[in-house]
């Protein structure tokens, strides 16, 4: 008798363990939204005290980045859209396709994921580690001791000039992917002024103001959950270190499944810019 | 010495104490010094397994949408829509698989292991282990490297898988402009298992790469909680540059001379 009873009041428990990874995952998804919200609330509200910190992170997020972002834009230009689309256009002796081509490849698509993975994987990272240091030596704590906000003075300008470095990023990239895409043709023998030709006529307003509103919303996206999973880090040594793992993870999907979503909506809105001139 | 020591050649050094490392670990592998500890590396098998492949299926899977909708687009706007699957082929096992693997290898093990590593290190476990006489790179680093040589090309072949199966999703049930029987002809056809063969080798050079940085930052990390933390860090910037051009000297290797399509001369 006691033993049955015993049983009845242990399954709730069981069903509990095997909902508890969806109720937690949940409830960090929850928990990310209102960081949002509270962070857009008082990027706006006044007083305004963030200023030198916006400065500073912006720098810091520019001097880290700019070089792995040079090295990665300038291969996966050359590898991916490059290489495999100028075999492929070789083949039908159409290599002043390339160059439209790239409107499409490195426009749309891949200047902004690169630049999000890349700021995501160096200056993201960078900001849990520091954000979750500050956790686990409970600066944060002692901050709100003295009445500082830590949403106000280190997530809001985090938060700005992560958005702001990925939108400028973005342009940065794409010129550093359309040099790749330059190799290729010249790697090929073929002339330049070809892929000038058909990469300006295939080139839209559209497409470089989606690329870069795109790409701001990854900034956003990533600095969201950096801050986030900094300021909860915990657990003493291997903490911070869990923090940061995590964190990157967390933004790579969210970039891609957002990303995925964005070029969808993109493309279906803007029939105009599927026309190949 | 220490006048050579300047900051100019800074980077030079780190690189060899790197590459040496890294030279090490291997070396342990190669001796199959590392099988006294199979036990050990088939429990890095399981924790691989068991939390590492879902998210590098649900990347591979979300980028091969990607690459779907991207395709069936861009070969409407040419007006063969029923050549999609060229595209999709092309993309998927080709270039974008391999990167969204090593994205995902890298945040989720790569910075995983340091973290692990890393904290074994400041709390001084290494240095026990080490006074028990257990060789703790052999121990720690090469077993996580053969743990990931026996279980990833699977979890890199079945992410294939992953990314074909969104690419006929996307192209045929979610954009609908070619039947199903005309895409997988078209998809099949621009591709063979050399490629295959090709790809995998590509995805396994970039999962090396990141077990041996992992273990490199985790286990030389210094500086307490924090130096953890930037540790794990600064793992995930050299990664990131490495998968970069891994891939790249990937392509232009086996696809660079040669574009291995069924049509043309």
């Amino acid at each position: 008798m006691m033993g049955r009873k015993r049983e009845i009041n242990r399954l709730p428990t069981v069903g509990e363990r095997a909902l508890m990874p969806a109720k937690n995952l949940l409830e960090e998804a929850g928990d990310m939204i209102i960081l949002t919200g509270k962070t857009l609330v008082s990027a706006v509200k006044p007083p305004y005290p963030y200023g030198g910190e916006f400065v500073s992170q912006f720098l810091f997020a520019l001097k880290l980045c700019w070089f792995p972002l040079l090295i990665s834009t300038v291969a996966f230009g050359y590898g991916a859209p490059g290489l495999q689309a100028s075999n492929f256009l070789v083949l039908f002796g159409a290599i002043d396709r390339l160059g439209g081509f790239f409107v499409l490849a490195s426009i749309r698509e891949f200047a902004p994921t690169v630049t999000a993975i890349v700021l995501a994987g160096v200056a993201g990272t960078a900001i849990t580690a520091d954000l979750g240091a500050r956790k686990i030596r409970e600066e944060l704590d002692a901050l709100q001791v003295l009445g500082v906000d830590p949403i106000k003075n280190l997530v809001v300008p985090r938060f700005l000039a992560l958005m702001l470095v990925t939108g400028l990023f973005d342009v940065y990239a794409l010129i550093f992917g359309i040099f790749g895409g330059i190799i290729a043709t010249l790697v090929n023998g073929a002339p330049l002024g070809p892929f000038w030709a058909t990469f300006f006529t295939n080139a839209s307003t559209v497409d470089l103001w989606g690329s870069v509103i795109k790409c701001t919303l990854f900034g956003a996206i990533i600095a969201i959950v950096c801050c986030y999973k900094g300021m909860t880090a915990s657990g003493g040594a291997e903490g911070v270190g869990r923090a940061v793992n995590q964190a990157v993870v967390i933004a790579f999907l969210g970039i891609f499944a957002f990303n995925y979503v964005f070029t969808q909506t993109l493309l279906a809105t803007h029939p105009e810019i599927q026309v190949i001139r | 010495m220490s006048a050579i020591n300047t900051k100019g050649n800074g980077w030079l050094e780190s690189t060899g104490v790197l590459l040496r490392f890294c030279g090490r670990i291997m070396g342990e592998v190669y001796s199959l010094k590392v099988f006294k500890y199979f036990g050990e590396a088939l429990r890095q098998c399981g924790i691989l397994i068991l939390s590492s492949t879902i998210v590098i299926w649900s990347l591979i899977f979300i980028i091969g949408l990607q690459c779907g909708i991207e395709g069936a687009y861009f070969n409407r706007s040419v007006g063969s829509p029923a050549y999609a699957g060229v595209f999709a082929a092309w993309c998927d096992l080709r270039e974008l698989v391999p990167y969204s693997f090593g994205y995902m290898m890298s945040a989720k093990v790569g910075t995983g292991i340091v973290a692990e590593l890393g904290s074994m290190r400041i709390s001084d476990e290494i240095d026990a282990l080490e006074v028990m006489g257990v060789p703790s790179l052999t121990f720690l680093c090469s077993t996580k490297l053969l743990a990931a040589w026996m279980v990833l090309p699977f979890v890199y072949l079945s992410g294939v898988g992953a990314g074909f199966l969104a690419s006929y999703l996307a192209v045929v049930q979610q954009i609908g402009e070619v039947s199903s029987g005309g895409y997988q002809l078209i998809f099949w056809m621009f591709q063979n298992p050399p490629d295959l063969l090709y790809s995998v080798i590509k995805g396994m050079a970039m999962a090396t790469t990141i077990v041996l940085v992992g273990c490199y930052y985790g286990y030389n990390a210094s500086g307490g909680p924090v130096g953890v933390g930037t540790a794990t860090a600064k793992s995930m910037v050299l990664n990131i540059v490495l998968v970069h051009v891994i891939g790249m000297l990937g392509t232009q290797l086996f696809w660079g001379a040669n574009p291995r399509a069924p049509i043309g001369g």
